[in-house]
Parts: structure tokens; sequence; C-alpha cells
């Protein structure tokens, strides 16, 4: 009886163990929102849960942060022009002889 | 022999004597200055061919220093917009940062060595070494461009996916309120969708353009990598169109819910 008692707290002592740990918490972690599902390339991370630059706290939904989030967008819509064409130029770029 | 005739043959004489030298002196002299005329020519012909050379070694050399420059100033462009990407992986990031970084100091090494080259055959050796290594900086800073255009299209898409989330909410509290949701939910869906093929292109540059090597003089590989950047540029064009379309979508929801709901009632509302 004592060695099933013993067997029992080695157990909870692991599990407890595990637990502050963290192991049993990566296992535990709940799923992304489906919009936040993204797949993403070894090369890429996940956003974190700050807000992203210009952007809003992530629970604002009121006119005026859905305001500030587009002016966020479109800053960063332009600074997408400016990189594709960057791109365009580094694949037209030519050697001088 | 009279008197008279003595008299004239000792003049001749003394008068030759007197002149001879004279006659030398005349002879040197026009012998020194032709000798001396030449010789000066012969300076002035050499100073000439060897301030020419020079002056086409200085030519080359600017040459040379411009095209150094101009890819240096493009590689440390590359490099700031490197340590701004947002979405890729440190190690990713500086991996690419190093390899620039390791090109902008070979064009130094390179411009230094040009810049003190003497001799004609050594300085089109180097000169040709910029060729060489724009095998290198052909792949490099078209690399870097995907890379950074293709972190910041996943920027984007993390963003209009948070604020699709707030609108998503908004409509749905329209919806309950009685409005016709029907076209605003129809232009989030479309969002959605190309938020999710943008990120998919996005990924797609990265990863046709970030294995590719330098060809090393390669034609085959030349091409094939010439192939490969142009595809992932087709992927980053495509991702931005996804994008522009989306922000689209958000200006049509935007405008939908100015329309079907009061202002105020709008004015503190908590996404989901």
């Amino acid at each position: 009886m004592a060695k099933w008692i013993i067997g029992i707290v080695v157990v909870i002592l692991i599990g407890v163990g595990l637990w502050y740990s963290g192991v049993l918490g990566t296992f535990m972690t709940p799923p992304a929102p489906v919009q936040q599902t993204a797949t993403t390339t070894p090369q890429t991370q996940q956003a974190a849960a700050q807000p992203e630059d210009g952007m809003s706290a992530n629970n604002d939904a009121s006119d005026a942060a859905i305001t500030q989030d587009t002016a966020a967008i479109d800053a960063q819509m332009q600074g997408l022009t400016t990189d594709s064409a960057n791109v365009d130029t580094s694949l037209n770029d030519k050697s001088v002889q | 022999m009279t008197l008279k005739q003595f008299i004239f043959r000792a003049a001749l004489l003394l008068g030759l004597i007197t002149l001879t030298p004279a006659l030398v002196l005349a002879q040197t002299s026009v012998t020194t200055g032709v000798n001396a005329s030449a010789s000066v020519t012969g300076t002035s012909a050499t100073v000439s061919a060897s301030t020419k050379i020079t002056a086409t070694l200085a030519k080359a050399k600017t040459r040379g220093d411009t095209e150094i420059d101009r890819r240096t100033a493009a590689l440390t462009d590359l490099n700031t917009r490197v340590q701004a990407m947002q979405k890729v992986t440190d190690a990713f990031k500086q991996s690419l940062s190093t390899t620039v970084t390791s090109e902008i100091s070979a064009l130094a090494t390179l411009k230094a060595k040009i810049d003190a080259d003497t001799d004609a055959a050594t300085l089109k050796t180097d000169l040709q070494s910029i060729t060489t290594s724009y095998r290198v900086f052909a792949l490099v800073l078209p690399q870097g461009r995907i890379a950074a255009a293709a972190d910041r299209e996943v920027t984007l898409v993390s963003m209009m996916s948070t604020l699709g989330a707030k609108l998503q909410a908004r409509v749905q509290t329209a919806g309950q309120g009685g409005a016709d949701v029907t076209a605003l939910t129809a232009a989030l869906t479309d969002m959605a969708s190309k938020l999710q093929d943008a990120q998919t292109q996005a990924e797609a540059a990265v990863s046709t353009s970030a294995a590719l090597t330098p060809d090393n003089g390669n034609a085959t590989q030349m091409a094939s990598n010439t192939a490969a950047l142009k595809a992932a540029r087709g992927d980053i064009k495509t991702a931005q169109a996804d994008l522009v379309a989306a922000r689209k979508d958000i200006t049509t929801v935007t405008a939908g819910l100015k329309a079907v709901a009061p202002a105020s009632a709008a004015a503190s509302t908590t996404a989901q």
C-alpha cells in the first residue's frame, strides 16, 4: 500500500514539475484565430501580440482606431511601392565593362 | 713676287686665319642648335606620352571608383532596409546583412587597390574584377530587395488582418442592428482571400530567391538565377496587387459602415 502511495506522489510531483517548467503549457496553447493562421516560411515569424507600427490597440474597433489603422496601412503601402520599384531596379542593373 | 703680290697673299692668309674660327663657331652653333632642338622635342614627346598615360589611368580609376561607389551605395541602402525588416527571423536578417556587409567590404578593398595601381596592366585586371564581383552584386542586391519587399507584404497582411477583424466585428454589429451588410460581408470575404494569397506569394518569392548562389561566370546557372529572380519578382507583384485589392475592400467596408450605422454608435466598439 505504501508503494502505491509513494508512486502516486511521485507521479504528482513529476506532473507539477512539468507544469511549472512550461512543458505542458506548450501543448496547451490554444490555436490562433482563423484570421491569424496564415502560414509562414522558416524565414518568417508570427507577428507579436503588440500592435504593428502606427496601428491602434488590437481590441479597439472604434472609428478613430479604424482611421488610425488605415493611415498606418497606407504608409506601409507607400513603402511597398518603393520596395517593389527597388526590386525592379536591382534586376535591371547592368555591369559596365 | 712683287711687293703688291706679297701684300695680297699675306692679307689673304691673315683673312683666312681670322675667319676660320668664326666659320667653325658658326657651324657648331647651327649643329648645336639643331641638336638642342631635337633633344627638347624628344623630351616634350616623352612628357606628353607620359601625361597621356597618366590621364588614361586616372580616367580608368575614376570610372572604376564610380562603379564601386554606386554599388556600395546600393548595398548600404539595402543593409539599412534589411535592419528595418519586421517579419523575418533574426537569423535570416543577420545572414542577409552579413552577406551584404561582406560585399561592401570586398568592394572597398578593391577600390583601394585600384586607387593605388600604378601600371596599366594591373589596373586593367583590377577593373575587370569589378565585373567579376558584379556576379555577386547582381545576385545579392535583388535577393535582398525581394526579401525586403516580401517582408513588407507580410507585414501588411498582418496589419490588414488585424483591421479586418475589427471591421468584421463592426459589420456583425451593424447586421445585428438590422442593416443590410451583404456587400460588406462580401468585401470582407474577398479581403481575406486576397490577404491569404498575398501571404502565399510573398513567401514563395523569398523561398525562390533566398537559396540562389552566385553563378561565378557559369552561363547555365546565370540563366537559372535570372529566371528564379524574375519569378520571385512576379510573386512580389502578384502579392502587391492582392494587397491593393484588399485595401480597396477596406475602403468599401468603411464607407459601407458609415452609410449603415450612425456615427455615434461606433465611437467605442471593441473587437472580439
